[in-house]
This record gives structure tokens, C-alpha cells and sequence, in this order.
């Protein structure tokens, strides 16, 4: 739906000040109908990268072309598009349905339209109570909320959300996310940037890796999963004398009540299980050692 | 793409927000301090307490519209930019042009509710004591309007080249020297030196003469003006308005909103 195209931009912050490379010649796409996240630390582009998409900032070099699909001029791919800033702070003194009125006029919805979405959503959003309140008196989860709800309240086909979860408290999140989740299962494309790794994990299917103004991943999350394995089993059995084994073991942690974690390479999960077996050590379980998407990115610090 | 209905709708959308914030309980508090001081002047004029009673309102008429347009229209779209809603809103199908357009008519709208409530409250003061109402009193009022509308829109210039104190301080600047030019040029010290006459001429060619816009001395001495006068002020103060939009839509389209 996106095509970000060998995109550069620098900023200069006073006359006589040096440029500073926000981009450096990034390039990505948004596949149409997925569910992408796009991940890196703080000052990394990600922001940048949003603005310059929805032409809020103009890149130095290279150019954003949207899908015919999403229209054909400016006008028509915004009527497409529901973008959420991150940390918004919309008019203090509007109420909640008032602010949800402007934007859905602003998008071309009709009023009558308006009102059945918002009564459709804002109970899934948990606003609904809040509606007829000054958005002045809302909580930081709370002005997130109508702002999503805002975004959606035109039906777009493409989502660009920057930090949607910022400033959520766990439960806010979960219930954010699922309601990402649930506009994505209705056929929405969804981008959203995040520095919150777990978060990625959790409900995309495709991730963007900035760092310092460089692409350094992009493509699917289980591929990146894979390529980063360890290929380490572990193994839990309680009370044994772990000197009578044989095996190779990586590393060894003692839980409590006698419970101790076994890890062995791949290759050696077998001749450990066997020997287990033959020193009737009670075996409690075994997993494979699967690095979370956040490990990937600390491990690697997004090289 | 200037598009009316969504200019109409961020008017009234901005005239909402600013409307429930205190600016109408200022407003209310002026009129008050208004009725207040023309009872105590016109306790203590011999003579014309009616035309004091006109004076006053009109200088606080002036003084709350030019307040109003000053501070509010420094931080008109600072504030949006900060707040991030000017990204919610040019993400719709809003061009720039129209969003910018909507803030000043929203604005504009809130400049028209303040000058009808106190020039209200002038006119009756100003007829309980048993003034006239003539005709340069109905140009006087507009003519705040104008310049209310042409302050606002130069601090709006000022703020989207610089911040917010600057834009305000030059705009304070070029309010008191438009007022003061013309003053300026017929002093002695002046036409004594020429160059310095060649350079007032050359701003007063370019910069706002807000002092065309200002009727109070000619009512208050009670003079009358010629027609043309004040529909070439008219003209003169509309067509500043619409040449500073130009310049402010133009800047504002190729503004980056980082």
C-alpha cells in the first residue's frame, strides 16, 4: 500500500549548526492487508518516517507513493488513511462526542453515520461513559482511546498509528491491542511504530527495524525468530545429582523445592533424555528455547 | 484545495473550543469594568459625559479585540503543531490551506462575538447618558474589527517564521509604529532629514498603517469625515488582510510540521 522509496532527510536545527541524518536512504513497503510494526529505540526515525509518509515533513531525497488503490490524488488516499499521533492532546475544552463529531465531518461521514460508529465502538473502547465529558478531564488512556477511535471513525483502509500503546497501562494495552487486532481481522492494513519489542511480537506479522536513521530488518517476525534461534533445548527434572550425567550441558539453574533447568544444544537433547531416563531422574519437562523478539533486539541491538 | 464546508467546519470547531475556555468570562469581566468606569467618569465630567462614556468603551473595545487577536493568534497554530491535532486533522481530506483558513475564521468569529458584546454595552451606556450615536461610530466599530483581523493575521505571520515571544513582541512593534507613522513623517525632525524620511516612506509603503484604521480622535472631537476616506481606509485594511493570507497560506503549505 506503501512504497517507502531510498528516503533521506536531515535536518539542520539552527543556521549555523550541522546537519544531522535523521534517514538515511531507508526503503520499505506495506503489503496490503498486514499488520506491520515498526520498531526501534528512541530517536531511531520512526517518527520521521510517519511524517514524511503522511507529507507532513518532506523528505531531502527519495519519494512515498501510495497504491492506486488508496486513490489517486492527496484528498482521496487521506480519505483512506486513519493516522493516530503519538501522545495527542486534542482541544481541551470539546467534549468527547464533539471531538468525535469534527473529525468524523472533516473525513466526509455523515453525522447520522458518526453517531451509530461511535455507539459501535465506544463501548469496545471504553469511552463510552466518558463521551458527554471535556476532553480536558480525560486520562492519558483515555484522550488514546478517542483518538484511535477518531482514527477508525471513517473506515480507513490503511492505519498508521505512532505509539499507539505509549503511556498504557497493561490493561489499557491489552485492550488496545485487541481492538487493533479485530480492525486488522476486518481486512485493515495496520502500521504502527512501537518501541515496546513485545508489543511487535505479539500481534504483528511483518516488522520494521530502524537504527539511527538506518533500516536494518524488514520482514517478517517468524523469520526473524528463526534466524535468531539458538537451537537450545531445556529441560526441567527435580532432585538429582546432575555430576552422573554425561551430556554436554550448557548451563544449569537450581529453582525452588529441588526443580533445576537443564540446557543442552539441539543435538544433544536426545543422549540427555535417554541418560535421565536410565538414572530414573524424574523428568518434569522440556521446551524448546525460543529468544523472544525483545531478547533478538537486545542481543543484537538491532544489528 | 480550499474546500468551504471543511473551512466552516474548523471555524466552528476552533470558535467552540475558544468560546468554552474563559475568554468569554474576560469579555463579561471588560464590560463590567467598562459600565464601572463610564458611571465613575461620567460622576465626574462636566459637561460630555456621554462622549466620555463613547471614549472608554471604544479604547476597551480596542484594547480586549487587539488583546484577543494578539495572544491568541500567536499561538493559533503553535499550539495545534505542540498539541499534535494539526496532524490529526491535515491527515483528512483537509488541505492546508482550508485548515489554516478555518483557525483565522474561527478566530475571526470569536474577535466579532467580543466587539458585538462590549460595542453593545458601549452604545447603551453611551445613549443611557444621553449621547448620539452617529454614523463614524458604526466605522469606528468595524474599523476595530479590521484591525483586529489585520493584527491577528500578522502575528499569525510572525509565528509560523518565528516562536511565540518574538512574534508577539514584532507584532507589538508594527502595531504601535502603524499607529505612529504617519505622526512620524510631519515631524520637523524628519523633514529635516530626508533619508530618514526616504525610509519611512519605504515602510509606510509596505508595512501596515494601522492608523487608518483609527477613528476614536475624530470622534471624540467630534469632526466628520469625508466618504472616501473611510472606504479607502476599508479597502486599504482589507486588501492588507487578504495579501498577509496569501502570504501566510503560502508558508503554511510549504511549512514543514516537525
Amino acid at each position: 500500500m506503501i512504497s517507502f522509496t531510498n528516503i533521506t532527510k536531515k535536518f539542520k536545527t539552527d543556521f549555523y549548526a550541522q546537519e544531522f541524518v535523521a534517514l538515511n536512504n531507508v526503503s520499505f513497503q506495506i503489503p496490503q492487508g498486514s499488520m506491520v510494526g515498526f520498531l526501534g529505540a528512541n530517536g531511531a526515525g520512526k517518527t520521521t518516517s510517519l511524517k514524511i509518509i503522511m507529507d507532513f515533513i518532506r523528505p531531502t531525497e527519495g519519494e512515498v507513493r501510495f497504491d492506486k488503490e488508496l486513490g489517486l490524488n492527496k484528498f482521496e488516499v487521506n480519505k483512506n488513511i486513519g493516522f493516530l499521533p503519538e501522545r495527542p492532546y486534542f482541544y481541551p475544552n470539546l467534549r468527547g462526542e464533539e471531538f468525535l463529531e469534527f473529525m468524523g465531518t472533516l473525513s466526509e461521514v455523515q453525522l447520522q453515520t458518526i453517531r451509530e460508529r461511535v455507539k459501535f465502538w465506544g463501548p469496545r473502547f471504553k469511552i463510552d461513559h466518558a463521551l458527554k465529558r471535556e476532553l480536558k478531564t480525560y486520562s492519558k488512556g483515555m484522550l488514546q482511546r478517542i483518538g484511535f477511535l477518531a482514527t477508525i471513525l471513517h473506515e480507513p483502509k490503511l492505519i498508521i498509528l505512532d505509539e499507539p500503546l505509549s503511556g498504557l497501562d497493561p490493561i489499557g494495552r491489552k485492550e488496545l491491542k485487541d481492538v487493533i487486532i479485530e480492525v486488522h481481522k476486518n481486512g485493515k492494513t495496520v502500521f504502527f511504530s512501537s518501541h515496546i519489542v513485545s508489543d511487535i511480537e505479539e500481534i504483528c506479522d511483518r516488522v520494521i527495524f530502524l537504527k539511527e536513521g538506518n533500516l536494518v530488518y524488514d520482514g517478517s517476525v517468524q523469520t526473524l525468530m528463526n534466524q535468531n534461534q539458538n537451537n537450545i533445548f531445556e529441560c526441567k527434572i527435580v532432585g538429582a545429582n546432575l555430576s552422573q550425567l554425561k551430556t554436554n550441558i550448557i548451563k544449569t539453574v537450581e529453582l525452588s523445592e529441588g526443580l533445576k533447568v537443564i540446557q543442552v544444544a539441539s543435538e544433544n537433547k536426545d543422549r540427555l533424555l535417554a541418560e535421565l531416563i536410565t538414572n530414573q531422574i524424574s523428568i518434569v519437562g522440556l521446551d524448546f528455547v525460543r529468544p523472544s523478539l525483545e531478547e533478538i533486539f537486545y542481543q543484537t541491538k538491532g544489528n | 484545495m480550499l474546500s468551504l464546508s471543511k473551512i466552516q467546519t474548523i471555524a466552528l470547531f476552533t470558535m467552540r473550543d475558544i468560546l468554552k475556555s474563559k475568554i468569554l468570562l474576560n469579555v463579561f469581566l471588560i464590560g463590567l469594568a467598562l459600565m464601572l468606569l463610564t458611571y465613575i467618569a461620567a460622576e465626574f465630567t462636566y459637561g460630555v459625559p456621554e462622549r466620555v462614556a463613547l471614549d472608554i468603551g471604544l479604547g476597551m473595545l480596542t484594547i480586549s479585540s487587539l488583546g484577543i487577536a494578539l495572544f491568541m493568534g500567536a499561538t493559533l497554530i503553535s499550539k495545534e503543531i505542540d498539541s499534535r491535532t494539526v496532524y490529526m486533522i491535515i491527515s483528512r481530506p483537509v488541505s492546508r490551506s482550508s485548515f489554516i483558513l478555518g483557525k483565522v475564521v474561527g478566530l475571526l468569529a470569536v474577535l466579532v462575538i467580543n466587539i458585538l458584546l462590549l460595542s453593545t454595552m458601549t452604545l447603551i451606556a453611551t445613549s443611557l447618558l444621553g449621547g448620539k450615536i452617529d454614523e463614524l461610530v458604526w466605522w469606528a466599530i468595524g474599523f476595530i474589527l479590521i484591525e483586529s483581523l489585520l493584527l491577528l493575521l500578522v502575528v499569525l505571520f510572525f509565528s509560523l517564521i518565528s516562536n511565540t515571544i518574538l512574534s508577539i513582541i514584532m507584532s507589538l512593534v508594527l502595531l504601535f509604529l502603524g499607529h505612529a507613522i504617519q505622526d512620524t513623517q510631519s515631524l520637523s525632525f524628519v523633514q529635516e532629514r530626508p533619508l530618514l524620511g526616504t525610509l519611512l516612506k519605504i515602510y509606510h509603503l509596505f508595512l501596515p498603517g494601522f492608523y487608518k484604521l483609527n477613528l476614536k480622535d475624530y470622534i471624540l472631537y467630534d469632526q466628520s469625515l469625508p466618504f472616501s476616506y473611510l472606504s479607502g481606509s476599508l479597502i486599504y485594511g482589507m486588501a492588507y488582510s487578504f495579501f498577509l493570507i496569501f502570504i501566510i497560506i503560502t508558508i503554511f503549505e510549504k511549512k514543514n510540521l516537525d
